[in-house]
């Protein structure tokens, strides 16, 4: 039974979190998960006209939710996110309290949730399935998978753990959940294939890929049937691409792409957002094309992520570069549009962004750093990362490491990097998440969460 | 090149050593290869030519067998089981033989444990490891904490940082092969404030961040010890600007509380 006070005492702690200045995204239904453990279910089960969209994996998450739920406002529905990084059962929790009236009522059509990989099970089980027993009979739930790279080992464990846990809750769910996968990620096609769920996979089509080689920042090379190593013919990047078991012929699924629609954001990368998207609009929702076209040219990125600011006259553009997938993808976006940029990182390991700062090992730097003009280093682990630039240079380090500056005051390092930055030209910043914040709380004078 | 009395000697005075790296796509998780780039960039630096030979799931022993310095760094439960199955007697044997005649080895966490006689799970299964070393691990279930965080070890006069992540607890049979002692952080155990092993030239650590990069000493250990085996000769490393390798060590020293 939906127990209407925990709902109105999340409510009052959300306007007392406000008020307070205590993070309001979490806190509510930290609150209210303390009094009823099953507040998302009851809620569910309250609203059942109500679709819930999930979105999991490492990279791309606030992106591919922000493209799903325009796409979705633009015909006429009324849909809500969870705010970006809120993305526990708590997070949920909030959202789903705070689009509520006090009755439990939730007047939308549709809830777009990006979901943290290690919570997904436990945010599932409460979707559907309660202590394996059938409590809510979901079919409008539908889950969007993107990837799964390394990412925060000393939070999350090794890749592997993560995709054992999403398999096993993945097979609970009932059939008819929609699930929209990555059919060019190794692992996520394994898994996807076992669940026996509705399933569709998206991909980049094979002239696409181009980069046949490895890098380091790579998780599932051997075949996750019968772990004989993987043949792969082409590669997006990390371990996504067109690959053949050898020995037990496991191999890609059949996969959608829409080569059409418009990229927005810097990065063939995106292209797997977009397609993930545009996959589960056009099954899940019924979408056509056109429509999801017309959302694509006005889209504008979450921010943080790939997101356009000045400061003092000078253009910045900050992305997000949290694991090396992700800090792999932004050094290639960089240079596929600057001959010599500029760049800033700034590496913390907070938190948010990990403790162990050994990734930046895994990133591919020494490209970035021969064609930069000038880079500046900050954040509180900025000797690592000023190490990593010092060791990716084979010779001739003296003079490559004469353009960098390492300046652990972040304020101190935005202005030095701004002034070396021409007019015309864009500083690229590169950072983790609270060091993403951080910095841009910096550059807009403001705080945004 | 080797001269007539099956020496080696330097070509046209330049030194080189071929740096083995066992598993490369299959044990290395937490940055590990941090730790090949650092003794391959330390090197160079120096003018010692390098060569980075990947010793892949089906290597031939022999390719093994010619190796200078030799790395294997930690990795996933599931990769670890493919590893142990590729490795057939004849190479544990040729490993031993090459740790007991001095090849300097830096074995990561995973790769630390599996020189041991075995790992027990928590349910009680023993996976047996290469026994070539005098210890073993196990596993205290999952009521017992991961060791988690930047850590700090006192060798002789120097002290390393770096950040460990295992579940495992390792046990050394002769406490006087530690390779340091714990003084800030977990180490083998959490229980006898030791961490790792050196065993001849040959060290076995918990320790990511990775290790080599913010500590050059350990890597400098590493590389002259290689020179010194294959050349029969000592030989003095020319001395490189750590000024950087000091800052990032510091920046860890100073938040455990620990002296450098």
């Amino acid at each position: 039974m939906l127990n209407f006070f925990s709902i109105l005492l999340g409510k009052n702690v959300s306007l007392v979190s406000k008020i307070l200045g205590r993070n309001g995204s979490t806190w509510p239904g930290h609150v209210a998960l303390n009094i009823d453990s099953s507040i998302v279910s009851k809620l569910l089960k309250a609203n059942s006209k109500l679709k819930i969209v999930l979105i999991a994996g490492t990279n791309g998450k606030t992106t591919t939710s922000k493209m799903i739920s325009e796409v979705l406002e633009r015909q006429g529905l009324k849909v809500f996110r969870n705010l970006e990084g809120a993305n526990l059962l708590n997070g949920i929790a909030s959202s789903l309290i705070s689009h509520s009236n006090v009755l439990g009522k939730i007047k939308y059509d549709i809830a777009v949730f990006e979901t943290d990989e290690n919570s997904l099970p436990l945010i599932l089980s409460q979707m559907s399935i309660v202590k394996g027993q059938p409590r809510l009979n979901r079919g409008q739930l539908s889950i969007v998978l993107l990837n799964l790279f390394r990412d925060q080992l000393d939070r999350y464990g090794e890749v592997n753990i993560i995709a054992n846990k999403w398999q096993d809750s993945l097979k609970r769910l009932p059939k008819e959940t929609v699930l929209i996968s990555n059919g060019d990620d190794p692992m996520l096609s394994f898994i996807s294939a076992k669940s026996g769920l509705n399933t569709f996979y998206f991909g980049l089509q094979k002239k696409k890929l181009s980069n046949a080689r490895a890098n380091s920042d790579v998780d599932f090379l051997y075949c996750p049937n019968c772990s004989t190593k993987l043949e792969f013919e082409s590669r997006s990047y990390s371990h996504l691409g067109k690959f053949k078991c050898p020995k037990c012929n496991f191999a890609n699924p059949l996969i959608y792409s829409f080569d059409t629609l418009p990229n927005p954001l810097l990065g063939e990368y995106n292209r797997y957002n977009i397609n993930a998207a545009a996959l589960l609009l056009t099954e899940g929702f019924g979408v056509g094309l056109e429509a999801i076209e017309q959302s694509l040219k006005n889209f504008s990125p979450a921010f943080g992520r790939q997101e356009k600011l000045k400061y003092k006259n000078k253009n910045v553009f900050v992305l997000l570069s949290k694991n090396p997938a992700s800090f792999n993808q932004s050094i290639e976006a960089i240079l596929s549009k600057e001959k010599n940029p500029d760049v800033l990182l700034v590496l913390n390991d907070r938190i948010p962004d990990g403790r162990d700062v050994s990734w930046i090992w895994d990133i591919e730097a020494e490209e970035l750093v021969q064609k930069s003009k000038t880079i500046t280093i900050s954040g509180d682990r900025c000797y690592d990362m000023g190490l990593r630039i010092k060791y990716s240079q084979k010779s001739d380090v003296k003079s490559q490491m004469s353009k960098v500056k390492i300046e652990p005051n972040l304020k101190k390092a935005v202005e030095t990097a701004t002034l070396q930055t021409s007019k015309d030209d864009v500083l690229y910043v590169l950072a983790t998440y609270s060091a993403m914040l951080e910095t841009r709380k910096i550059l807009t004078g403001k705080k945004i969460l | 090149m080797r001269n007539k009395n099956g020496k080696w000697s330097m070509v046209n005075g330049q030194l080189s050593l071929t740096i083995g790296w066992l598993y490369p796509d299959l044990m290395s998780t937490y940055g590990d290869r941090g730790n090949i780039i650092t003794l391959q960039r330390r090197c160079e630096w120096r003018n010692i030519k390098t060569q980075i030979r990947r010793l892949d799931v089906g290597f031939d022993e022999k390719r093994l067998a010619t190796c200078d310095i030799l790395f294997m760094g930690g990795a996933q439960d599931t990769q670890q089981k493919i590893v142990s199955r590729d490795f057939s007697t004849e190479k544990r044997i040729l490993l031993k033989k090459l740790i007991e005649a001095g090849i300097p080895g830096l074995y990561i966490c995973g790769a630390y444990q599996f020189l041991g006689k075995y790992y027990k799970e928590a349910d009680g299964t023993i996976i047996k490891g290469l026994g070539i070393l005098d210890l073993y691990t196990k596993n205290p279930g999952e009521n017992s904490p991961r060791l988690i965080g930047n850590i700090a070890i006192k060798i002789l006069s120097t002290t390393l940082v770096g950040f460990e992540n295992h579940g495992g607890r390792t046990y050394i049979a002769d406490k006087e092969l530690a390779l340091g002692k714990v003084v800030k952080g977990f180490g083998n155990n959490g229980e006898d404030r030791t961490e790792g092993i050196m065993y001849k030239n040959s060290v076995g650590t918990y320790l990511h961040g990775p290790v080599l990069p913010k500590n050059p000493k350990l890597a400098d250990f590493l590389i002259a010890k290689a020179l010194e085996v294959k050349y029969e000769n000592k030989i003095k490393l020319e001395p490189l600007d750590d000024t950087l390798e000091l800052k990032a060590r510091t920046v860890i020293a100073k938040r455990l509380g620990a002296a450098l």
